[in-house]
């Protein structure tokens, strides 16, 4: 992406959205949502773009994550923006149990990591004793005073998602950049021509997992504290897994921008607009979307969009 | 004792059901290589066209089998077409596809039918059954284990002792030798996804008369079916039973001697074992890698 | 410095290679030849890690590599090439040296310097920013798998038909470049060639393959009089 258009997009972001609808807790609450789903958006994209992996069990490092900083400020008075790290360590930890699963071929994988966020639904369910189990867990503190500034309310909690998703977007695009990103780039359509340079294959591969997985964690953790509440049903809800394919699919998840606008958008419409159109099934519209962006366009919406205006200024300079 | 047998006989009789889940989706897998994630979906549709008309017309949901395969087939071909179309990435966008399509069919159905929990009222299927003295069962649990088995019987027939049958296997072991003797690879994958419309009606019926329906179980539906299909191998319809039946009683005795909520545990970390030890499956050929 | 003894390797009991035996000295070229299917290629794929052996040792300058991955060979300094060119897809080509450089030494440091470098030594400098898997000539996508490899800075550089199917002049060009790298990076190098005559422009000695065995060794002059080695040879243009 154009460096100009994300920095103003970064400064309406920060300066736009609070001045325009800061006093409007419920669209602030909403972007902030969307934005919760943008960041694992981000992350599922960086798997599937730079891993070349499909995952159909983001819900579980959201989960884990989600847990791990609740339990972590609650029982053991861990600061909320130190649990937050943590809560996207936590989720690399548990992406280690899904290691053995990389020597699996693309749909194997996929759903793979399906079983493995079966599983750690049911683990979360019934490890009562940790994580309250079905009951769920009430009262989580919420983001605290910082600098003199509530991030508990609504507006300071979309500032921290915020900086939360733009740090990922800026790691995303350096890694991309890196020797790394290059690699893992070429590893799509020639893993034998890479590997023969010296190219550790599986390694990249699982320092993508790791890193994806921190991410969605971290976004997990923060969402744990911004509603103050969690169950095993809510918080490793096939919803965390389905938000973000639909919105990194429609955006396009082999860019940088693609999957943090198709979650903006995808989001916002599906909770203003079809929400109140059909109040029941109105992911119906999502899973058509899904549907009709696979077969129109698989690689997103966005490119169609920048090759329309490329050919239409092409057509005018010519 | 009479415990242990009463689990196992149990998940004898759901292992032969899931079997019937399963093998939908193992076909269309053997033979175009797309894993259908939306074929639960399409078994609790034929589930709910069954309510529909045994709610409609109070007539035994057996019944409602005609209309059931037609709606089902249809949509079953409509997801071929689609699929079929994918020019770039098959194996993955078509997941994402048919993912897609098991989100519009769990929503569809909670528009029209509402998160409301249903269940046959044909008191006929929920009588209770006793066998060999002491194994007790629900009379739709023997239908659906009988018809499980009578289809998988028939499909095992089919695919070996008639001509679209043996296409439907040449296609699958080798694409590209099978259309070098002449057959149309995109035929026979149709066929599958028609005779996989079938099952998935047989089956949505059976769960209709043996258990309860709501929504977002399709999603579960599915999972069951690509592992019974991974514990298989790929297109070994005896792998198929034999993985469904394993699933059944592993199922069975966990939720009589620990819980019926750790009943999904032990399946998928069965699985997950398979898939990562023997990712030929226990019966099949080449896979996972 | 690369000792190979007793190898062997089966695939699905066709014996590709029976008990197969040679060395490698410092500096030294070594040219393998030999008919289609006599094991010259498999050897490279059990030297780059690509084909387990069923039984044999293969040590380089002392340490058993049949224990290593494929990318640790690399860092040891053992880099090939592949007769049809394998490009990294998507990267331009001095992207494609990039990712040599810090994959394939063994401190990853990537010297842009070096890979200027290399590039103009396979005279694809001017190319550097074209698309490796579609910009290409098939001389230019033999030089980048050269290339690619010297980037990894191998000690020891392997090379299957890098010359098969180029035009003469560019035969003779390509030659004189690889010498030059020879000279260049003090290389020692095993070269896969069917051509008789650039064997002998190039190599010190060589090993005969036939039928998964080595049959010859040694001086390449010497070795091309021998009779079992010419009847090996024109056993295969009638064949």
């Amino acid at each position: 992406m154009n460096i100009k258009v994300f920095l103003l997009a970064l400064a309406f972001m920060y300066l736009g959205v609070p001045l325009l609808l800061g006093d409007n807790n419920y669209l602030i609450g909403m972007i902030a949502s969307a934005l919760i789903v943008a960041g694992i958006a981000v992350a599922w994209a960086l798997l599937g773009n730079l891993g070349g992996m499909v995952s159909f069990g983001h819900a579980a490092f959201f989960g884990v994550g989600a847990y791990t900083s609740a339990i972590l400020t609650m029982d053991y008075g861990v600061p909320v923006f130190v649990a937050l790290v943590l809560g996207g360590i936590g989720a690399s930890l548990s992406s280690i149990f899904m290691m053995p699963a990389l020597r699996l071929r693309g749909p194997y994988f996929a759903l793979a990591i399906l079983a493995y966020a079966e599983i750690f639904k049911i683990l979360a369910t019934e490890a009562t004793g940790l994580t309250g189990g079905g009951g769920g867990l009430l009262s989580i503190p919420s983001l605290p005073v910082f600098a003199g500034i509530d991030f508990g309310t609504k507006l300071g909690g979309y500032i921290v998602i915020l900086n939360i998703v733009t740090l990922m977007v800026i790691t995303y695009f350096f890694i991309r950049r890196s020797s790394y990103g290059l690699a893992l780039k070429a590893m799509h359509d020639s893993e034998l021509a890479t590997r023969i340079v010296g190219v550790p294959a599986t390694y990249l591969k699982i320092v993508m997992l790791v890193v994806s997985a921190f991410m969605t964690g971290a976004v997990g953790a923060f969402n744990a504290h911004y509603i103050n509440f969690l169950e095993p049903d809510y918080a490793f809800s096939g919803t965390w897994t389905v938000f973000p394919i639909v919105a990194a699919i429609f955006g396009g998840y082999r860019t940088l921008s693609g999957p943090v606008i198709g979650a903006l958008f995808i989001y916002l419409i599906d909770q203003l607009v079809f929400k109140n159109l059909l109040p029941q099934g109105h992911q119906l519209i999502l899973g058509v979307m899904l549907t009709g962006m696979i077969v129109l366009s698989p690689s997103g919406l966005l490119p169609i969009i920048t090759n329309l205006f490329t050919r239409t200024r092409g057509k005018q300079h010519a | 004792m009479e415990l242990t047998a009463q689990a196992i006989f149990t998940g004898v009789l759901m292992g032969g059901f899931y079997g019937l889940v399963a093998v939908g989706l193992s076909l269309v897998f053997g033979t175009m290589k797309v894993i259908n994630l939306a074929h639960g979906e399409l078994v609790l549709l034929a589930a709910y066209i069954a309510y529909a008309v045994e709610s409609q017309t109070g007539i035994n949901p057996l019944l409602a089998l005609p209309i059931a395969m037609v709606i089902v087939v249809g949509v079953s071909l409509l997801t071929f077409y689609l699929t079929n179309g994918i020019a770039k990435d098959k194996e993955l966008n078509s997941l994402i596809l048919t993912f897609g399509l098991g989100i519009v069919l769990t929503n569809g159905l909670l528009m029209v039918f509402s998160a409301d929990i249903y269940s046959t009222q044909t008191a006929w299927f929920m009588e209770g059954v006793v066998v060999a003295d002491t194994l007790f069962s629900m009379r739709g649990e023997i239908v659906a284990f009988v018809v499980g088995i009578c289809a998988l019987g028939a499909l095992y027939w089919w695919l070996n002792h008639t001509w679209h049958g043996r296409a439907i296997r040449s296609v699958s072991s080798n694409r590209e030798a099978a259309k070098l003797m002449g057959m149309n690879p995109t035929k026979a994958e149709l066929w599958s996804w028609g005779v996989a419309g079938v099952l998935a009606t047989l089956a949505g019926v059976m769960l209709y008369v043996i258990s309860v329906i709501h929504p977002p179980i399709g999603h579960g539906l599915t999972i069951k079916a690509f592992i019974i299909t991974v514990l298989a191998g790929m297109g070994s319809i005896p792998g198929v039973l034999i993985g469904a039946l394993m699933i059944g009683v592993i199922e069975g005795l966990t939720t009589t001697f620990f819980q019926s909520s750790l009943a999904g545990l032990s399946s998928m970390t069965l699985f997950l074992l398979v898939l990562l030890i023997m990712p030929s499956g226990l019966f099949g050929k080449k896979a996972g890698h | 410095m690369l000792k190979v003894k007793d190898l062997c390797v089966s695939f699905g009991g066709v014996r590709a290679l029976q008990n197969v035996s040679f060395e490698v000295q410092q500096h030294e070229v070594l040219g393998l030849v030999g008919p289609n299917g006599a094991g010259k290629t498999t050897s490279f794929n059990v030297l780059s890690g690509i084909v387990k052996p069923t039984a044999g040792e293969v040590t380089y300058n002392g340490h058993d590599i049949l224990k290593s991955s494929m990318h640790q060979r690399v860092t040891h300094g053992i880099g090939r090439t592949f007769q049809i060119p394998q490009p990294m897809h998507e990267l331009t080509v001095r992207e494609n040296l990039i990712v040599s450089q810090r994959f394939g030494r063994p401190d990853g440091k990537v010297k842009h310097q070096r890979i200027d470098e290399i590039l103009k030594s396979v005279n694809l400098l001017h190319k550097a920013e074209s698309d490796a898997a579609t910009g290409l000539a098939l001389t230019e996508r033999k030089a980048l798998e050269v290339a690619k490899a010297l980037a990894t800075e191998p000690t020891l550089l392997m090379l299957d038909e890098v010359l098969a199917g180029l035009e003469t002049t560019s035969k003779k060009q390509f030659m004189e470049t690889l010498k030059e790298i020879r000279k260049q990076y003090s290389l020692s190098m095993i070269v896969i060639e069917h051509d008789i005559e650039t064997i002998m422009k190039l190599c010190d000695r060589v090993v005969v393959f036939n039928f998964g065995k080595v049959i010859a060794d040694g001086d390449p002059e010497e070795t091309f009089r021998n009779p079992e080695v010419v009847r090996s040879y024109t056993g295969e243009v009638h064949a």
